[in-house]
Formats: structure tokens, sequence, C-alpha cells
């Protein structure tokens, strides 16, 4: 009689010993001011993650979005924005001003965007990635803080709400992002 | 740092895949021809996790417009043979899986839900390219078993520091420096060794590397599916992204990149478990 342990697992659910971790999913976004708490995201490919804070309110948030343009998918579009950055980065924008950051002291950050290797320029997923995220912000008028993007590797990225630390972990190694 | 030799012998110690899943693979593959029914049923009944899963299926949007089934046995009525192979065989796999890929720096249920999301593309691409539907989601699903390998000779850190060094080069390269051969090759002396059909054998192999002459239809589906659930965020350990993605497959498959963004949206919709982790609507890739 073939016993197996139980049904996947989604990887990104909070593990014993990360009470004090909220979780952003792929194509999750997470807002909270509670500076007990980290917001992370495991395993930034060729997707991004994106973070907001404000310092003086301690409010902050992230996005992963893992695809550029919504135009590819109306209905996983509707279902869920936070797939696609062009729609998903107006939203963090909104709920992090809903929980009560001001836009003006907002420090944005972002980590990902990794590319397979050799593309020919086919898709290029991570490199129109970063693309749509430069272009939203562009429009939203607000400058990037600090990034850590692109190359092949996979990246953890955790934002800090007592004090804005932003940290990233990749291939055993740990980076502070921002304050740099 | 091992041997080829050291390598193999790891495969020994390894847990053999189910005798059931075998029979799954088989009446899959088989395209349903010898399967039965009641043998299902009684691989089912004596699975927990696989029961669990069945009624969950069973009982979810896509299934659901009959009222809630009463137990296993009106599950399997409503599910079907192929469906019901393919959850059985899906939840042993990821059995074997859960924890593997430590090595990788890949937390546990990771490689799991890859396998799962590979397994999903592959049945979309096989869909589209006239390939066998069944013989793609079994190649898919167990396309990185060899990471298994991987994980009983790799010392704690060792891929991690491989990777930090790494030069641009395929991971594949490393591995084969530093064990004798890679988890695609482990992967296959593995299917090898449960006597699964050729051709799975060879799309394990082939699955990052896949030949071009001749090419392999069904390697082709498994390479594009690995890279799709790559794009989908799942999988990615401290080997990341270090795989290329074969031109020569891209164009006999005849993908184009808003077909594939399509199916990672379509997978990452399929392996979050608030939606019905597995079933997608059938369509084809325009």
């Amino acid at each position: 009689m073939s016993r197996t342990p139980s049904i996947p697992i989604r990887p990104e659910a909070a593990r014993a010993g990360e009470a004090d971790k909220i979780v952003v999913g792929v194509a999750d976004l997470q807002v909270a001011r509670d500076p007990s708490k980290s917001i992370i995201t495991y395993a930034l490919g060729s997707c991004i993650g994106v973070t907001l804070y404000d310092p003086v309110a301690k409010v902050g948030g992230m996005l992963h979005f893992m695809l550029p343009e919504s135009n590819v998918s109306a209905e996983k579009a509707a279902a869920n924005p936070a797939m696609f950055g062009d729609l998903g980065m107006p939203i963090l924008f909104d709920k992090v001003i809903a929980a009560g950051a001001k836009r003006e002291r907002l420090i944005v950050c972002a980590a990902g965007g990794a590319e397979v290797l050799a593309d020919d320029g086919h898709f290029r997923i991570g490199s129109r990635n970063r693309t749509v995220l430069r272009k939203i912000l562009w429009k939203l008028n607000i400058l990037l803080a600090a990034d850590d993007t692109g190359g092949q590797h996979s990246r953890t990225l955790t934002l800090r709400l007592a004090d804005g630390n932003i940290a990233i972990r990749s291939q055993g190694k740990d980076t502070t992002l921002w304050p740099r | 740092m091992a041997s080829l030799n050291e390598t193999i012998a790891t495969l020994d110690r390894l847990p053999a895949l189910p005798a059931t899943s075998m029979r799954l693979i088989a009446m899959l593959a088989g395209g349903g021809r010898d399967a039965d029914l009641r043998e299902i049923e009684s691989i089912i009944n004596h699975d927990e996790a696989v029961a669990a899963t069945v009624l969950r299926r069973a009982n979810s949007a896509a299934f659901g417009m009959r009222g809630r089934v009463a137990g296993v046995a009106d599950a399997v009525r409503r599910l079907g043979t192929r469906e019901l192979c393919r959850i059985a065989l899906e939840t042993q796999t990821s059995g074997m899986l859960a924890n593997a890929g430590r090595s990788y720096g890949l937390r546990r249920g990771a490689l799991s839900q890859s396998a799962l999301g590979g397994a999903i593309a592959a049945d979309e691409l096989a869909q589209f390219n006239n390939q066998n539907r069944e013989v793609a989601f079994v190649a898919a699903l167990l396309r990185d078993i060899g990471k298994l390998a991987i994980d009983a000779i790799a010392g704690p850190d060792a891929l991690e520091k491989i990777a930090a060094a790494a030069d641009a080069r395929p991971f594949l390269a490393y591995e084969r420096e530093a064990f004798g051969a890679d988890h695609a090759q482990l992967g296959a002396l593995l299917c090898e060794r449960w006597n699964l059909p050729d051709d799975i054998v060879r799309a394990v192999r082939g699955h990052h590397e896949p030949p071009s002459n001749p090419p392999e239809p069904l390697t082709d589906i498994v390479h594009a599916a690995d890279c799709v659930a790559r794009w989908a965020g799942l999988g990615l350990g401290c080997d990341g992204l270090m795989y290329p993605f074969d031109a020569g497959t891209r164009e006999r498959l005849g993908v184009t990149r808003d077909d594939l963004e399509s199916l990672v949206a379509d997978v990452l919709a399929a392996t979050t478990p608030e939606e019905n982790p597995g079933v997608i609507p059938h369509r084809r890739t325009a």
C-alpha cells in the first residue's frame, strides 16, 4: 500500500518560523502597515518584484508580476491583474496610498527580470518586464531608487516594514539593495 | 565533485517509482486502451493523497455541474479514466518530488509544482502540434526527476557555489563537470531503470538540449514546456534561468511569443491551488 505525502504545497505559502513574513506569490501583491513584519517574494526569475515604501507612515507594498503586458490575455488580466506589469503597478501604488502612504515619500525598488540563456531576441520576457517597469514609472513620474535586475539567476526579495530595508538573496548570497 | 561511477551508484539508493505509477503511465501512454477502471479505483482507494485529490477535483468547477460527489466511486465515474490516471500520477509524482531540489535551493513543494506546471504546458503544446498529449504530460511531469540524484550526491551549498561562479554557460555543463552527468541524463537513466517508454526516456534526457538531427517532437514539446514553467516562476533554484531556449525547437513547434506568454499565464493559473490545479480549458493556441 503506497503512502505518498499529501498533494503539492504552494511553495509561496508561509512556513513554520515565518510568522513575521507576509508572502507574495507569483502574480500577487501585498500591502501592509505592520512594523513587526517583512514582505517577501521567492524565486524571481524573469518576473519582477516591485517594492514601495513610505518611511514616515511605515507602509509598504510589493508586487510580483510575471508578464509585461495584459493584452496577451484579457481573460487572465480580468481574473488576476497582478500577473501583468502594466496593470499590477498602478494597483500597487493605489493600494499603498490607500493604506496611508504619501506618493511623494515613496521609495521604489525592483528586482528580477532575468533572461533565459542565449535568447536570440524572440522572447526576452525578462527585458520586456524591465521595460514595462520603467515605462509605468515614467508615466507615474516616479524614479526608481534602486534595482537589481537582469542576468540569469533567480532572486528572493524582502522588504522590512520597520525601516524599509530591502534585501536580496541570490545564489546563497545576501545583499542589501536599500539603503545603498 | 564526484565521478560518473559514483554518481550512477547513487541511483541505486533512490526510491523506486511506485509500481502503481508505472501502471498509470502504461495506461496513459497506451491511450487508455488497457485502462481498467476497477484497477484505477483500487489505486485511488489505497492512496489517501490520491483519493483526496480525486474528490477535490471531482467537486471543482470544471466538473461540478451536478452537485457534490458522494465518494470516491462517484468521483471515479464522473472524471473518466484519463483524468483519473493523470490525477493519481500527478499526486504520486508530487510525493516523490516534494522534498527534491534541496541542492538547488528549492523550497519544499517547489519541484512538484514545477513538474505539474510543465506537464500542463506540455499537454497544450502537444495538442497544438498533434502529438500524444498523455505521453507529453507524463514526460514533462518526470523531466526533472534526475534532480533527486543530484540532491543525493551534491554536498550542501555545492550547487549554489557553482552557480555563483557560473560564466553564462548552460547549467548542465557545470553539473557534468561536477558530477560526471547532468540531471537530464540522470533522469533518463532513472526512467530507463523503471522501464518507461523509450520516447519518454529520450524526452527527459533532451529536455534542456533537444536534438535536431533528427528532431524528436516529444522532446521539443518537453523542452518548450520547461521554459514556460520557468517563465511562470516555477522551480527556480540557484540554476535560475541558466538554460537556453533552443531556436530549432521554437521553429519546429511553430510557437510565437504570444502563444508562449498565453501558456505561461495558463500554467500559473492552473498551478495556483485556488483555481483547480491541473484543470485548464482545452483550446488551441492561435
